[in-house]
């Protein structure tokens, strides 16, 4: 847990002072956005919330709804 | 705009590929599954069969140069097909790259350290590779000839050290499994190892000079193609009949090194071998996810995202599989489905309308 | 300024919290904590009928000193077998730290040893646990023991610290008898693997020579779909190396010429070669075997190094070699057990009718013809040219 806040609070001194000063605003938006995403992600795996697989989706649509398969065994 | 300032020659590029198809060496041990004492073969015909393919990245980069894969989609397909394309190639990005990161995860739980928690090695293996890919592809470029050597000189020497051990008979009977196992076998060795190699369409914009090519990524794929052959002819040569039973093959192989009483207990040369190149591989694939989402938001560098990327890639990878068992069937049969567009379709159709249309058409004034 | 600081700290900070995870602390054992195992024996227990594990366990404190001086107390013994019972092996495995508080460390066995009572059952449930484990080697060697696999280990060798590297040892330099070869983990998975192949396991029986007790390699055994089917003794697996080439060097006594006494030769060289054919319906089997000695002993007087004497020499070895293989062919057909992995010779070569085979191989099998054809050469005489005998001329 300590680890998790530790690592993104690293990852935000690294970068976001740099992009401030340098105004790049665009770059900002776009590093916030991922990383919401990543932090969100990373929290959901240290309180045990199950992440989604996207895998098992696409599993299920190919294996099971167009029924593309190799024969197993 | 340049997204990166960074410039590698051809040379560089051979050495980039190689290690890239060799970081896929423990990948071709999931195969030995499916396709037992006949892997040797369908590596052979998964090369012939991705070498044209991969050459028609390499025309596509030069006739687009300076240029990578998402300012061509843009170019080929329109802006908001383009763009979309580009979006169904990074999404292939994302989760081969967290499948590659997985899999050093498991080499380690399973052989090495099994008592450490998978996430750690995740986390560092992702920084490692972040680390990597700030320096950018120069340097990446440059240090690719130390890894190439690396794994050649380990996937050698295992090969010499064992000699003694090996049963050529093994091999025989040439034809025994049913095509549809073959079939499939050269299906997921043309898409993992060689169709990856598709994220070189990212990379080939910074060719500073494009001559040699072809022949340099020509070369390049055939030292990773005899790197994996090598490997797959001496899993089979010594485990024979037992190779379908091991979770690892490779593994156990360089186990039964056992010369003099003195060469024995080698199985870390593999880890070491097999560690490097995946870290570069998934530092290769790290920097063309960077690079291409940074290209479709449209930014001026692709350094501030790196770190968040290495982070949803760390989830991702942790998540994405329940256990090894559950990787292996899932990338065996619905994961080299949805690559065969991206590798197999879209460079070449993308060649092809370029042609017809005449592009690229450059305005003038404008810098590539 | 601050910034480099505070950026410079966080590094740090994180380093070190690195460093707990990274260098396989968490995985880590010290020496101390260590069960060094270096022999293993599987029994059925009497009582319950589960299984008895033994393990040879190295005593740390004693085996450091050299096997000189026996001083220090206690009996002198290098290592402890320790034993546990459980419903499975990894069961038993962990059932050893009631006795022992440490988790046995496999990665150095030598050895696996599986007694008699176990191996008649079958092997099929046990083997699993041995191949599976990501410490056990496949170099490993396994091992029937004639009785109990306990009683194996506890026999002390003379000049060898540990019974269980004495029996790697022994097993290991079958080369210069070749009455036996050694059968590793990863061998022996692989003819259990083959629908035909009857894997051979190498026997061990324990001599009682007065006080001490030897252990000592007295044969194979032949095993049939995991269950163990009978025993093949010196002889008749040397006729089963012979056919497969693994014959690295031994002694042939044959009758010399002259009747008067016997030659001894030390095998030298050997090269076989097999080749399966199915020609009108039946399997024949080429044998070819060429063979390379030296004349090491001879009893008689008479002085064998003379073109003649190699010829009759050769012949009679050439005959004792039949003999040998022949012994194996019959012990192989009166177990009905393919020992020679003909099957698998005929698969390699005859994939597409294999298939048709494999599945009656147990009636096909004892049909199978053979065509032996032996060739010997006898190469050099050590260092006589001549036997000590009263030459003739002088007087």
């Amino acid at each position: 847990m300590i680890y998790l806040l530790l690592i993104y609070a690293f990852i935000i001194i690294i970068n976001v002072p740099g992009l401030i000063k340098r105004k790049e605003w665009r770059e900002l938006t776009a590093f916030s956005i991922l990383y919401a995403i990543a932090f969100a992600l990373s929290l959901m795996y240290v309180l045990d919330i199950p992440v989604p697989s996207p895998m098992k989706g696409l599993k299920h649509l190919i294996v099971d709804i167009l029924g593309i398969e190799y024969p197993q065994g | 705009m340049s997204i990166e300032r960074g410039k590698i020659n051809s040379q560089q590029l051979l050495f980039l590929i190689a290690g890239f198809v060799q970081g896929s060496i423990l990948l071709i041990d999931f195969t030995v599954g499916i396709t037992e004492h006949q892997t040797w073969m369908v590596i052979l015909a998964g090369l012939a069969i991705s070498a044209p393919v991969i050459l028609s990245y390499v025309a596509l980069a030069k006739r687009f140069p300076g240029m990578n894969l998402v300012q061509i989609n843009d170019m080929v397909y329109g802006r908001f097909l383009g763009k979309a394309v580009s979006m169904y190639y990074i999404f292939f990005f994302v989760m081969t790259l967290s499948f590659n990161i997985r899999d050093v995860g498991e080499l380690y739980v399973t052989f090495l350290m099994q008592d450490t928690p998978f996430i750690f090695f995740l986390v560092v293996f992702a920084a490692t590779c972040a680390y990597a890919v700030t320096k950018g592809i120069e340097v990446l470029g440059r240090v690719s000839h130390l890894f190439v050597v690396t794994g050649l000189f380990v996937i050698i020497s295992t090969f010499i050290l064992l000699i003694d051990q090996m049963d050529f008979s093994n091999f025989l009977p040439l034809f025994e499994l049913p095509f549809i196992r073959i079939f499939q076998g050269i299906h997921i060795v043309s898409i993992i190892p060689f169709g990856e190699t598709v994220a070189f369409l990212m990379i080939m914009g910074r060719l500073n000079k494009t001559e040699h090519a072809v022949k340099r990524t020509f070369f390049g794929l055939s030292i990773g193609a005899l790197s994996l052959l090598v490997v797959a002819v001496r899993n089979t040569a010594v485990l024979g009949r037992t190779q379908t039973i091991w979770t690892s093959p490779s593994f156990q192989s360089i186990r039964l090194i056992n010369i003099g009483t003195v060469l024995t207990r080698m199985d870390f040369l593999i880890g070491i071998a097999q560690t490097v190149l995946i870290f570069f591989k998934c530092s290769l694939f790290l920097y063309v996810l960077v690079v291409a989402v940074s290209q479709l938001f449209g930014l001026k560098s692709y350094l501030p995202l790196v770190l968040p990327l290495a982070g949803i890639e760390v989830i991702v990878a942790a998540t994405v599989f329940q256990s090894p068992v559950d990787h292996a069937m899932i990338t065996q049969n619905a994961g080299i489905i949805y690559s065969v567009p991206l590798v197999f379709i879209f460079p070449p159709l993308s060649l092809l309308i370029a042609k017809i249309r005449g592009l690229p058409k450059f305005e003038r004034g404008k810098e590539t | 300024m601050i910034k480099k600081i505070t950026s410079s700290i966080m590094i740090f900070i994180l380093c070190f919290f690195m460093l707990f995870a990274l260098t396989g602390c968490l995985g880590a054992r010290e020496i101390n904590d260590l069960e060094i195992v270096i022999g293993m024996g599987v029994d059925k227990d009497e009582d319950t009928g589960n299984i008895l594990l033994t393990a040879q366990v190295v005593k740390k404190d004693t085996a450091g000193r050299t096997s000189g001086d026996a001083s220090g107390g206690g009996d002198g013994k290098a290592f402890w077998n320790v034993s546990s019972t459980g419903d499975s092996i990894f069961d038993a495995v962990r059932q050893v730290t009631h006795k022992t508080g440490n988790r046995l460390f496999i990665s150095h066995n030598q050895a696996v040893i599986f007694g008699n009572d176990i191996a008649q059952e079958g092997l099929q449930e046990y083997i699993d646990f041995f191949l599976r484990a990501h410490e056990m080697r496949p170099t490993a060697l396994i091992l029937v023991a004639e009785d109990r696999a306990s009683d194996i280990l506890d026999a002390k060798p003379e000049t060898e610290k540990f019974p269980a590297m004495n029996i790697a040892k022994l097993v290991d330099t079958y080369g210069f008898t070749s009455h036996f070869y050694e059968v590793n983990m990863k061998d022996f998975a692989s003819c259990l693997m083959s629908p035909t192949t009857a894997p051979l396991v190498p026997l061990v029986s324990i001599v009682q020579e007065k006080d001490c007790m030897d252990i000592y390699v007295s044969g194979m055994v032949a095993f049939k779909k995991g269950k163990m089917i009978g025993k093949l003794n010196h002889d008749e697996v040397r006729g089963l190396l012979w056919v497969l080439g693994k014959v690295k060097s031994g002694v042939l006594i044959v009758p010399s010429p002259d009747e008067q006494g016997k030659a001894v030769l030390e095998i030298v060289r050997v090269k076989s070669k097999v080749t399966p054919e199915i020609k009108d319906g039946s399997i024949v089997m080429h044998i070819k075997i060429k063979e390379e000695s030296s004349l090491s002993e001879q009893t008689t007087a008479e002085n064998l190094a003379t073109d003649k004497a190699f010829e009759k020499i050769q012949e009679a070895t050439a005959e004792v070699i039949r003999q040998e293989i022949m012994a194996a062919i019959d012990k192989s057909r009166e177990l009905n057990a393919d020992i020679f992995g003909f099957g698998e010779m005929l698969h390699k070569k005859y994939s597409s009718k294999w298939k048709t085979l494999k599945d009656n191989w147990d009636e096909i099998y004892p049909t199978i013809e053979l065509d032996i054809d032996v060739e010997t050469k006898i190469i050099k005489t050590d260092l006589l040219k001549k036997p000590v005998s009263q030459s003739e001329e002088e007087k």
